[in-house]
Formats: C-alpha cells, structure tokens, sequence
C-alpha cells in the first residue's frame, strides 16, 4: 500500500494545513474539511504513539472508503 | 668421553638448581604475556608465559602463583584495572627463579605490578581509537539522522541481567502510554566471549534492519569488571556500520569505552537509554499537540470572523430591504398621482368630445332643420329626393316645422348646370 500513512507523512500533512489556514484565507467550507482531515491525523498519530496504530489505521481505511463511496455518488 | 664424569639424573639436576641458585638469587620483575592460565581446585595457579615478537614467539617458560599469593595478586590487578588477569594480557610479575629436580624450570610469581597493564590497555584502546578514526568509523553512526519516532527497538542485553530488567521496565511504565515494540537480541555482556556475542547480535540485527527504529546495547547491574569487551575493535567496527542508530547503555562508571564512542547516542544506563527513547515520542506527540492547538485557535478565529461577517451581511440586508421598500412606497405613490393625473385629462377630454357630439347632433335633428326653414317633401309616404321620383299632377305633402301642407305638383324642372 504505497499511501500507507507514516508518522513523517502524517506530521508533515498536519503542518501544511495548519500553514494552509495561518496563510490562506480558506472559506468555511474548505475549513471544516480540512480540519475533518487533520483531526484524523491527530488521531493517527496518538494512536499509534499508544499501539492501538491497527484500530486506526483501520477506521481511517473505513474512513476513506466512506468518502470515496459519497464522491462516487456524486457523480 | 671418557673426560666427563658419569653422574645420576638426580646429581645433575641438584647441580643444576644450585647453579641457578647461585646465579638468580634476587627477584626480576619480568614483562610478559599470558599465554594461557590455569587454577587448581586449591587455589594455585599455573602459568604459561611468553613473549612475542610479531606472531612468532621469541620466549616462552612456565610459571605458577601458589594460592595465597596468587589471591592477593589478582584482587590487587582486579581492583587496579577492572579485569580479570586472563591469557592475552601483557603483564609485569615479580618473579623468582625456580627448578625443581622433578617439575624443571619456572617462574615463581610473587607479585604485580598492574599499572604496567593499565597502561598496556590504555595503548591498546588508543590504537583500536585511532584505527577506527583513519576508517572514518567513529562519526559513521552519528550521521544516521535519527527517526521521528523511535518505536521499534532492537536490544542487545543479556536476558536475565538486571540492567535489561531495569530497561524494560522502565520502558513498560512510562507515565505518557506510549508502547514500543522491543525485540530482545541476547547476548553475553560481559567477559571473554562477549565481544564475539554483541558482534553476532549486531550482525542478526542488521539481517532485518527494516523492522527497527533503532539499536539498543544495554548491561547494567553485573560487576564492574570484565569490561574491556566494549573497546574491541571488531565491536566498534560492528556498531559503527550498523545501519541504525545505536544507543549504548553499559552501565560502566569509568571513561567512555570504545564502544560508546562510536554509537550514535551514549548513555550512563539502561534507563537513562529508556528515558531518552520516552522523550523522542513525546517530542513528536509535543509536535502533534502544538499543531492541534494552533489549528484550534485559528478555527476558533475563522469561525469568528465568519460569524462577524454573517452579522455585517445581516445587518447589510436589513437595511437594503427597508430602503427598497421604502422606494417602492414612494414610487407608489407617485404613481398613483400620475394615475390621477391621467384618468382627469381622459375625462375632461371625454367630455370636451361629448359637447362636441352634442352640438352636433343638434345640428342635424330635422326638428332644428325645419326650424331653420328647410322642409321635407314626400310620396306616397316616401321622401323625395330627385325630381325624377316625381312627376306633374302627382299629390305630395311638404313636411314644414310646424305642419305639413299637401298640394298637386304643377311643373317639374330640373336646375340648369
């Protein structure tokens, strides 16, 4: 799985939203996404600090499954 | 052969310790290597000694420490320079000699001087040092940048020692939650044997580097001696081309040993390693909560100011709305007077259009036409309008305003043009 998410990958995501919002005016909208996003970051990463890495990294695949379903019925 | 006299063995061997006797009354203090070493059951040791030139001995003789020398002897180098006297050592003996009529030649040893090994060790370890600098090999594992998140940890330790106990512990109890994933590559640690074994855990480690953070070689609560182990070249040859980061944590209370510098990190202890590897995770889970925090005050900013604007947009609308109406009324308004305005003039017009068509009905009323002296002429009920609907001798009467007249038509002509 070439996207599995890795701390590096996960703190340097989380960091570029953050500068992405301190930087950018980003509409509400785009916001609430983004912080769905880094939330789900966060939660990665303290998770796997803790060992229970597998549960989450199994929401997240859950997750972006979820998203892909509703994106498909979009179109 | 007839001139040399005939003599038993036993004549011959006390001619020759007599001999020897006269020649080596005194005490040397003699510079040679344990070539091998061995203790009876009561104490008395037994030496093999040499001296080498190179690989190739030049010199070699027995010797032996009985017991209570030899006791008093090892304390004195143990305590001295932390090792155990073992084959392999350069070491300074005071020593008689002996020959005995059945056991031959040998050195009685009566004393020692450890500083001349301190220092032997001392060059030795300088050599390995120096050795591994023209290799480059001291810095080569510092440069291994260390991971962002040091969890999965191979320890090189001993199972049942103290300091391994100590580690996981420490590891296990950490007040934050963190879990590690710890794989214990065991080992001798101390002794003879433990270069060859730390080597031999460092190369399993190697074998599947991919499935580590970091290394780990930790040792703690054993003696104090038997340490030399940790300036060996091969290990630090080991160490430094290992392609993670080492952590060592020997537990050792004297000058850095080889070892040590060339790992990536050095510790005092095994905890000391624990904490530190604890404090790499919580930097990162620092690093995570920071931007947790700065996310949460920007949201907390944007949504305000989201909120701000909503209210400026409120009050904008408010405001349009009324000030439409406000237009619309006043259009309204004038619109009903235009309207006023308009329906008058329609009306007055009207009515002007009325006179009109009043005046003129009037005029054409045959009353007002009789009146005016005009009058009407007709047949047989039929008016007339030609003189060719008419002939001479025919009744008709004349309708005049007030009456009508009959009469007989005399002449009928028509109006020359």
């Amino acid at each position: 799985m070439e996207n599995e998410l890795t701390y590096s990958k996960a703190a340097a995501e989380l960091e570029v939203i953050v500068k992405e919002i301190e930087e950018e005016n980003i509409a509400v909208d785009a916001l609430s996404e983004k912080v769905k996003r880094a939330a789900q970051l966060i939660r990665f990463c303290r998770s796997k600090l803790r060992g229970t890495g597998e549960e989450v990294e199994k929401v997240l695949a859950d997750l972006e499954e979820k998203t892909r379903e509703e994106e498909g019925e979009q179109f | 052969m007839a001139e040399s006299p005939i003599i038993t063995l036993s004549e011959l061997n006390f001619s020759i310790k007599a001999a020897l006797s006269y020649s080596f009354p005194d005490t040397y203090w003699v510079i040679a290597e344990i070539a091998e070493s061995r203790c009876d059951q009561k104490g008395h040791c037994y030496f093999n000694l040499v001296e080498k030139d190179d690989d190739r001995t030049v010199a070699q003789i027995r010797a032996n420490c009985w017991a209570y020398e030899y006791r008093k002897i090892s304390q004195k180098f143990e305590k001295a320079t932390r090792e155990p006297l073992k084959p392999g050592m350069k070491v300074l003996f005071l020593a008689a000699i002996n020959f005995h009529e059945v056991y031959g030649l040998s050195l009685l040893i009566k004393d020692i001087d450890p500083s001349y090994s301190l220092g032997e060790m001392a060059r030795k370890k300088r050599e390995v040092i120096e050795r591994l600098q023209k290799e480059g090999l001291i810095e080569l594992n510092k440069g291994l940048r260390l991971p962002l998140v040091p969890q999965r940890i191979a320890v090189v330790s001993a199972p049942g020692a103290a300091g391994y106990g100590d580690f996981m512990s420490h590891i296990a109890n950490n007040p934050f939650g963190y879990s590690f994933n710890i794989q214990l590559f065991p080992a001798i640690m101390q002794g003879q044997e433990a270069e060859k074994s730390i080597v031999a855990a460092l190369h399993e480690i190697r074998k599947r580097q991919d499935s580590f953070d970091v290394a780990a070689i930790v040792r703690g609560g054993g003696s104090q001696v038997e340490l030399n182990c940790y300036d060996g070249y091969e290990l630090a040859v080991a160490i430094a081309k290992l392609p993670l980061p080492v952590f060592t944590g020997i537990g050792h209370e004297r000058d850095d040993t080889v070892a040590d510098m060339v790992a990536h990190t050095r510790m005092k202890t095994p905890t000391a390693v624990a904490d530190f590897l604890i404090s790499g995770l919580k930097a990162f889970e620092d690093r995570i909560l920071e931007a947790q925090r700065r996310l949460g005050r920007l949201c907390e900013k944007a949504l305000k100011d989201e909120n701000h604007k909503l209210n400026t947009l409120i009050q904008r609308f408010h405001y349009a709305v009324k000030n439409s109406f406000r237009h619309q009324e006043s259009g309204l308004d004038s619109a009903l007077k235009a309207l006023k305005i308009q329906v008058s003039h329609l009306l007055r017009t009207a009515n002007d259009r009325l006179t009109i068509y009043e005046k003129t009905v009037k005029h054409l009323d045959p009353a007002n036409v009789l009146k005016r002296g005009y009058s009407i002429a007709s047949l047989d009920g039929k008016v007339l309008k030609s003189v060719a609907d008419v002939e001479a001798g025919a009744s008709i009467s004349i309708r005049l305003q007030d009456g009508t007249v009959k009469g007989k038509v005399q002449e009928v002509f028509t109006h020359g043009e």
